[in-house]
């Protein structure tokens, strides 16, 4: 009896200290919250030139109190042969650790782009901070840095509004979608090619880097999503824009909604039809040694302006029109696997649709898919329907005959 | 002293936490590529069937553990020495369990604390419950069982509601596919996680009836069958095959992709939760396991007294045996396969067929 209330006490003091499990303790005044990763190609050399843009707290912090007149965010940037060691490097220059867990963008430069990024995605993984979702970029004819200056409107943040505007227009619009490191990882490992959005800076970069920018309605520096950036083996092949960007999210069946302009009888690309609602689905089959791709587009959308007169009250004017939607979606689907066959870039991994339904037949084919590939049969169908006209039948326009 | 009693419902709970402890979270039967789900359930019919010989031998020793009638049916001086090898076998495996928790807590936030410290922290839980006795240990697995089931349940509607499921990892399932789901559940998935059972013929004594403890071990085989198959096919549908063999840990990776409505997300506390409490059961049971054996084969008239010594030498093999976590796993592929098979399988078999030649003889006194 009298050993255990020895040797008690000492054992829940000692448990006590440990249960508040303060041995990793980091507080927040003692971390630098990244948002964004800009990753460029360090000039004349194999070194990465990293780019981190950090929260200024007191900046951005919301509550009404004495303004600091710092901008929201800073950004520091650090040279080096591997990201992590760009990353502790830059304690050097950096007041507080970096902290990496709300990292929303990772911004890949175009020389780096060029040059290789197969390599740069093993810390994402590795890494209990980094995350998987974070989504990535490619900066178009301009380095990751300078995105990452640049200071916008409306989000405070300018990493966590490039990736809304990315989110928003892939929604909206459907020319980009955002791609996360994790599913690039598994495009990387599997056996197609990824495409990324990329984004470009239109304006002036040396003031758009500047709080006082902000204080006009149109600022000098505007960042905006700008096509997508098609790799082959890795390195930056090609840029996909437009149709054929949209083409390409059609076949992946990735599109969320877009709107497109269709023809009326007198005047081109006069109806505006929104596709709310659109599926792909892909077989890929192998006929004499080369591969059809069979693409089934289901797609069903409303008209949301008529330029002239069309009379959709009536059935016969209506299913025109759908068949007007279906080619005109065709046109671009086809435009956009054309383009990757032209670059030899199977960017709508039909190589892993092939290996998944038939692997036997992926065998034979594996060596030479790049060319293969390029020398596929395309079969595209496309059904469109119109689901709604919206709050009027008739357009206003009378017809004059 | 009196007899511990356990109820169905305790043995139901501790089978199933048991079995999920460790096999949620890690991989297991990596040969069988995006089929490990098919895999774990085709060695489901031979785990129950272990279980069935299992339950047979209690049956037959109602008041024996399994050292107990190894030594009747093989005699004293080949059954003692068997019997004994069970004791380092199960504080290996149970050191194991703790080896993996403690990995997976460092690498994923506990990145600056020392394993050590880590893992004494879990024995200590161990050692204290094991103090109690196994009655109180078995209704905490009641309560904890409610709690596993709950937190799985959280996890596999924010997966699904998240949209990261994508059933074409999953499908379709080819005649290679099938012989290497055969290859991987016999014997590896056979042994890890079902064939771990082996430690509960040191539980099913506690029981009083023999058709409630094969009912009830059966069911929850069964169940915890269906719900790690289940499990293992959704983390091989969100992270696709190529991550998840590579992946340490493939449910924490899983998880960790969640992000409902950019609201719900960084739901890893969950994962660490489920790993944590899952591997005190497990560790507990073979503790339990690896003491009962012990003051069986010694004649120590306490078991419990063994708690603390068993609970330390565990935590120091934990971290002693391997000096890193793929070392770590290269041992286990070793150790699976050629010890584990043999002492949950091969013994328990051999002294099933031992015995029923014996009893169709009349030799058995």
């Amino acid at each position: 009896m009298k050993v255990k209330w020895i040797i008690q006490p000492p054992i829940y003091m000692v448990m006590l200290l440990l249960l508040t499990s303060c041995w990793n303790s980091r507080e927040l005044n003692d971390m630098a919250i990244v948002t964004g990763i800009g990753i460029d190609k360090a000039p004349n050399s194999d070194e990465y030139r990293v780019t981190f843009q950090i929260v200024n707290p007191s900046a951005t912090a919301t509550s009404v109190g004495a303004s600091t007149g710092q901008p929201p965010i800073t950004v520091y940037t650090t040279t080096d042969r591997t990201l992590f060691g760009a990353l502790r490097k830059t304690s050097r220059k950096a007041a507080r650790q970096l902290f990496f867990a709300h990292t929303q963008l990772l911004i890949i430069g175009e020389s780096m782009a060029k040059s290789g990024i197969n390599g740069l995605f093993d810390v994402f993984e590795r890494s209990h901070e980094l995350r998987l979702n974070s989504v990535v970029i490619v900066s178009r004819e301009t380095d990751a840095a300078s995105v990452l200056k640049i200071l916008l409107p409306i989000e405070s943040i300018p990493a966590m509004a490039v990736v809304k505007k990315n989110k928003n227009t892939a929604k909206l619009w459907g020319e980009n979608r955002a791609i996360s490191v994790f599913e690039l990882i598994n495009t990387i490992t599997g056996e197609g090619e990824p495409v990324i959005s990329g984004v470009q800076i239109y304006g002036d970069l040396d003031k758009g880097s500047k709080k006082s920018h902000l204080e006009q309605s149109q600022v000098e520096a505007v960042i905006s999503l700008s096509g997508l950036a098609v790799f082959k083996e890795g390195k930056l092949k090609g840029w996909l824009d437009g149709p054929e960007a949209r083409g390409t999210m059609w076949v992946q069946n990735k599109l969320e909604q877009t709107s497109i302009n269709i023809d009326s009888e007198k005047e081109q690309d006069s109806i505006a039809v929104i596709i709310n609602h659109s599926k792909t689905k892909v077989k890929v089959n192998l006929r004499e040694g080369v591969p059809v791709f069979h693409i089934y587009i289901k797609e069903e959308g409303s008209i949301n302006e008529i330029k002239d007169f069309v009379d959709i009250s009536q059935r016969k004017e209506l299913y025109k029109l759908e068949k007007e939607i279906a080619l005109k979606t065709k046109g671009e689907v086809v435009k956009s696997l054309q383009v990757a066959q032209s670059m030899e870039c199977d960017i709508f991994n039909f190589g892993n649709e092939l290996k998944r339904t038939d692997p036997k037949a992926w065998k034979t084919v594996k060596k030479n898919w790049v060319s293969l590939f390029a020398k596929g049969e395309l079969d595209v169908h496309v059904e469109a329907y119109i689901r709604s006209t919206g709050m009027r039948s008739k357009p206003y326009q009378q017809n004059e005959e | 002293m009196r007899k511990e009693l356990i109820s169905a419902n305790q043995l139901f709970a501790m089978i199933i936490l048991f079995e999920m402890g460790t096999a949620l979270v890690v991989p297991i039967g990596l040969e069988s590529g995006h089929a490990v789900w098919i895999s774990i359930l085709l060695a489901l019919p031979g785990g129950v069937l272990l279980y069935l010989i299992y339950s047979y031998l209690y049956q037959q020793y109602p008041n024996m553990i399994i050292s107990g009638y190894t030594q009747r049916i093989l005699g004293r001086f080949l059954g003692w020495p068997l019997s004994l090898l069970y004791i380092p076998i199960f504080m290996y495996n149970g050191s194991r369990n703790l080896r993996e928790a403690g990995d997976l807590l460092i690498a994923s936030s506990y990145d600056q604390t020392p394993i050590f410290i880590i893992n004494a922290m879990m024995i200590t839980a161990v050692i204290y419950v094991l103090n109690k006795g196994l009655e109180v240990f078995s209704r905490t697995a009641e309560i904890y069982l409610l709690i596993i089931l709950g937190m799985g349940l959280i996890c596999c509607f924010v997966v699904i509601a998240a949209g990261l499921v994508e059933f074409e990892n999953l499908f379709p399932i080819h005649a290679k596919d099938w012989r290497d789901a055969l290859t991987s559940a016999y014997p590896s998935i056979w042994t890890f996680p079902y064939g771990e059972l082996v430690c509960f013929t040191t539980i099913l004594p506690h029981i009083n009836k023999f058709r409630v403890a094969q009912r009830t071990g059966i069911a929850a085989i069964i169940l915890s069958g269906l719900l790690l198959s289940f499990t293992h096919a959704i983390e091989i549908s969100v992270l696709g095959t190529n991550i998840y063999a590579r992946a340490t840990f493939p449910l924490f990776t899983t998880i960790t992709l969640v992000n409902l409505a950019n609201f719900i997300q960084r739901l890893d506390a969950l994962v660490i939760l489920t790993l944590i409490i899952g591997v005190f059961f497990k560790m507990t049971i073979y503790c339990y396991a690896a003491m009962t054996v012990t003051a069986d084969l010694f004649k120590v008239k306490d078991a419990r007294k063994l708690a603390v010594p068993i609970g330390i030498v565990v935590l120091f093999s934990s971290f002693i045996s391997a000096e890193n976590y793929p070392i770590h796993l290269d041992e286990g592929k070793v150790f699976m396969k050629y010890i584990l098979t043999y002492m949950c399988a091969a013994v328990p078999i051999l002294l099933f067929i031992v015995h029923y030649i014996r009893k169709c003889l009349g030799l058995l006194r």
